[in-house]
């Protein structure tokens, strides 16, 4: 049933993509307003971006065929995916935390990435699925934002900005990007989160956890979430979630990037290790009781992994 | 001479056998019936004064908008018809906010000023045997105060698409006069201070009416606060101490 | 055989306009000087097609950019970056920045996103600050900031040693000491060459040729590259960044 219905929509947003294509340029991505008169201020200049597609009955099948590695994990070209971000929101702001860890398939592509895009001084966005999707239309976004506000003389509101975000991506449903994102923020309504997917999925909640280690992150998450906890609190809780996912996740992992949200624009609080967080706890910062998260310090001398002397011997 | 330009002063895309294009003049001639408007540029900051005529007791002075925001480090005035300008300052918004996208840079005073030039080019113009886009040439002029990496900049643009680098520039009905005691006026080392005193006195002596706090509008490009429109406190504070 | 028989038989095809070309880039960034690197066989299959095909490239003063993957859209998209790097000169009159090029190597990959470059790039080079800098690539345009990365064939083999050797990585330092935030020049030069004959050691995709660029930041001393055999100059005023190539023979089994 989902072949058939996907088949249709893809065949229908495809349809009006290609008539779209054969209007705007021949077969390049270079729009004419790229050279010439307006040279050299980018391939944007009617606004949109174009893009290239590949003159092939099903251009979406040709594309899942060469980088969908859930499909094939042989196929050449490795988009890279696997995550743990999260978000909420409470009564002093919104927390933001995700992992660093970039996976194709099962090889480690990179354990520093910024999984939280920074796409105003009011507004945060997180990765999870393709990067670079998550990374282009954020970064799109942020002038969007910013347009928005030079012609309204005015912040644009979250919700505003993750519709723009969710209309946008589903013009391109059934292409096959790929990106769960949440974009959170404070406006006049007070801090706001809103998740956004690339099937055209938005919604506006307290808390979200997106990615291959969510449920992970989810535990912590909604075992410790109050709507008034402290600052302190929340930071350590969002530090706690990803941790815990970092940890049982094989595609999440390395370190911890948190952000704190408050009405006066976003905060970075710092990057922590995940395996330091695990033999010795986050360090010296607010809310945590400096002690490690790993439970090999809470049962010390009593597991078969490091029994107790008297049982080693006997 | 009459006779030869009512014959070729209708289209935007005939030259008169002079050599003219009289839409393009006429559309210059647009700008001396609008309020005057002044830039000075400095070491220190570039800064934008315009005259808000208040044709009403009843008109808001505050809806009257003739400084606006390109973007954090670019500032724009206007003299002619302002509805034009909107369109030119869309556009160079738009440049810039493509250029940040694509570059991941600020674009360049200079840039933004020939995107809005091209922009002012197109009159006349039909692509892919579409309608034009516009029917006649911007019946506007601006003054662009930006930084870039080239230091604090005044550019200078006018309906026929030609734009100019002034260290000082006036446009609008009273632009000659105000002109003059800018040249006289204007040296290479003024304070930011100074050339705000300089702009408000230019427009005292241009404007009919006596320039207070409501009928003019400052505005200042900066490194450290980028474009920034002066509020009503500054403004009279500089008004009393000019 | 009957030919109208072909039609009881399903066949399938499919459009498969890519190849991998093997090979492995990588780069390291300094303090105020960048390094990047490529080895020059290029191979399809078990066939080496060539024992000279370049894969890095001098983009502007500051800028080199490495490319691997399938050579074809490598070798147009070098080609494409440098036509932009051209009009953008000319629209507004400089060099383009390093952070710059990064992005429109982002917008450029992701134009393709329906119908991707099969290519990994490296860009290395000077910042405006004067910091050496390294971005790496996915085919559709992600991007980030590191100080060193090794992509292709031999990327598995090549980063782990890189991350102990330059992160440092399971790396305890000697009591009362601590690790070198940059390393120098004539020692990232090592590293780069130790990584190659490793690579060429335990990959069959790696070898003939090594070929590394250094880009150094405006009054940086040649810093023991003078006595260099083989040293070439690449770059083309003597008063800014300045680039040069080293070439080094690998194992050609």
């Amino acid at each position: 049933m989902n072949t058939f219905v996907n088949r249709f929509s893809t065949n229908n947003a495809l349809s009006v993509i290609r008539k779209a294509q054969a209007v705007v340029d021949d077969d390049e991505e270079f729009s004419d307003a790229a050279w010439g008169s307006e040279a050299g201020f980018g391939s944007l200049a009617k606004g949109v971006p174009s893009f290239s597609i590949p003159a092939v009955h099903d251009p979406t099948a040709f594309l899942r065929l060469h980088t969908d590695d859930h499909a094939d994990p042989n196929c050449r070209i490795k988009i890279q995916h696997g995550t743990t971000t999260l978000a909420f929101r409470f009564q002093g702001g919104v927390i933001v935390a995700v992992d660093s860890r970039a996976t194709a398939g099962s090889y480690i592509a990179s354990g520093t990435v910024k999984k939280v895009i920074e796409i105003n001084p009011y507004l945060l966005g997180t990765m999870a699925g393709g990067a670079a999707d998550c990374q282009y239309w954020e970064t799109y976004l942020g002038i969007q934002c910013r347009l928005h506000e030079l012609r309204n003389k005015e912040r644009i509101s979250v919700a505003a900005a993750s519709k723009y975000l969710s209309n946008l991506v589903y013009s391109y449903k059934g292409m096959g990007l790929s990106m769960g994102t949440m974009i959170c923020g404070w406006d006049k309504t007070g801090p706001a989160v809103f998740y956004v997917d690339s099937d055209g999925t938005r919604l506006k909640g307290d808390l979200f956890s997106v990615g291959s280690g969510s449920t992970f992150a989810y535990g912590v998450l909604d075992q410790g979430y109050r709507w008034d906890l402290t600052d302190e609190e929340a930071q350590e809780l969002g530090r706690r979630s990803i941790y815990a996912a970092g940890h049982r996740d094989a595609f999440s992992g390395n370190t911890c990037n948190l952000y704190h949200v408050k009405e006066d624009g976003w905060r970075f609080l710092g990057n922590y290790d995940i395996t330091k967080m695990h033999y010795d706890g986050p360090g010296d910062v607010p809310g945590s009781a400096q002690v490690a998260y790993g439970y090999d310090v809470r049962v010390e001398g009593r597991t078969s992994s490091n029994p107790p002397a008297a049982a080693a011997t006997a | 001479m009459f006779l030869t330009r009512s014959e070729y002063d209708r289209g935007v895309n005939t030259f008169s056998p002079e050599g003219r294009l009289f839409q393009v003049e006429y559309a210059i001639e647009a700008i001396k019936l609008g309020s005057t408007t002044v830039g000075v540029r400095t070491p220190e900051g570039v800064v934008l004064g315009v005259e808000k005529r208040v044709q009403s007791p009843l008109l808001e002075s505050a809806s009257i908008e003739k400084i606006m925001e390109i973007d954090t480090h670019l500032g724009c005035a206007m003299s002619g018809l302002t509805a034009d300008a909107r369109t030119m300052i869309d556009h160079a918004r738009v440049t810039a906010q493509n250029h940040s996208f694509t570059y991941n840079e600020q674009i360049k005073v200079e840039s933004a000023t020939q995107a809005v030039c091209d922009l002012a080019l197109r009159f006349g113009e039909s692509v892919h045997e579409e309608e034009a886009m516009m029917s006649r040439p911007f019946g506007v002029a601006l003054l662009i105060a930006g930084i870039d990496e080239l230091g604090p900049q005044l550019f200078h643009t006018d309906p026929s698409g030609t734009f100019m680098r002034y260290e000082a520039k006036a446009i609008g009905s009273g632009s000659e006069a105000a002109q003059s005691e800018l040249q006289d006026k204007w040296h290479k080392q003024m304070t930011l201070r100074e050339a705000e005193i300089l702009t408000l006195r230019v427009l005292k002596q241009v404007m009919e009416e006596k320039l207070d706090h409501h009928n003019v509008q400052l505005a200042q490009v900066t490194p450290g606060k980028g474009f920034e429109i002066l509020d009503e406190v500054k403004l009279k504070e500089l008004v009393d101490d000019m | 055989m009957n030919p109208m028989n072909t039609a009881s038989h399903p066949q399938q095809r499919q459009f498969n306009p890519y190849t991998e070309n093997g090979g492995t880039i990588l780069a390291i960034a300094g303090l105020d000087f960048s390094v990047i690197a490529g080895d020059t066989r290029q191979s399809e299959g078990y066939n080496i097609q060539t024992r000279y095909a370049p894969k890095v490239f001098r983009l502007t003063d500051r800028a080199v950019l490495a490319v691997n993957g399938f050579a074809a859209d490598g070798n147009m998209f070098v080609k494409k970056v440098k036509q932009r790097l051209e009009w953008y000169r000319h629209a507004h009159a400089k060099d383009m920045p390093l952070h710059a090029i990064a992005r429109l190597i982002q917008t450029m990959l992701y134009a393709r996103r329906f119908f991707p470059y099969y290519v990994y790039n490296i860009l290395g080079g000077i910042e405006d600050d004067g910091s050496g800098a390294v971005y790496s690539f996915d085919p559709v345009g992600s991007y980030e900031r590191e100080t060193c990365r090794a992509a292709g064939a031999a990327q598995s083999l090549v980063q782990p040693f890189l991350d102990n050797q330059i992160y440092f990585k399971n790396q305890q330092p000697a009591l009362g000491t601590s690790h070198p935030a940059h390393l120098p020049l004539p020692q990232v030069l090592r590293l780069v060459i130790d990584s190659f004959t490793g690579a060429t050691e335990r990959h069959i995709e790696v070898g003939d040729g090594l070929e590394m660029f250094v880009v150094l930041a405006k009054g940086h001393d040649l810093a023991g590259l003078e006595g260099i055999a083989g040293l070439q100059e690449m770059s083309t005023k003597s008063d800014g960044e300045r680039i040069f190539v080293i070439r080094r023979e690998l194992k050609k089994d």
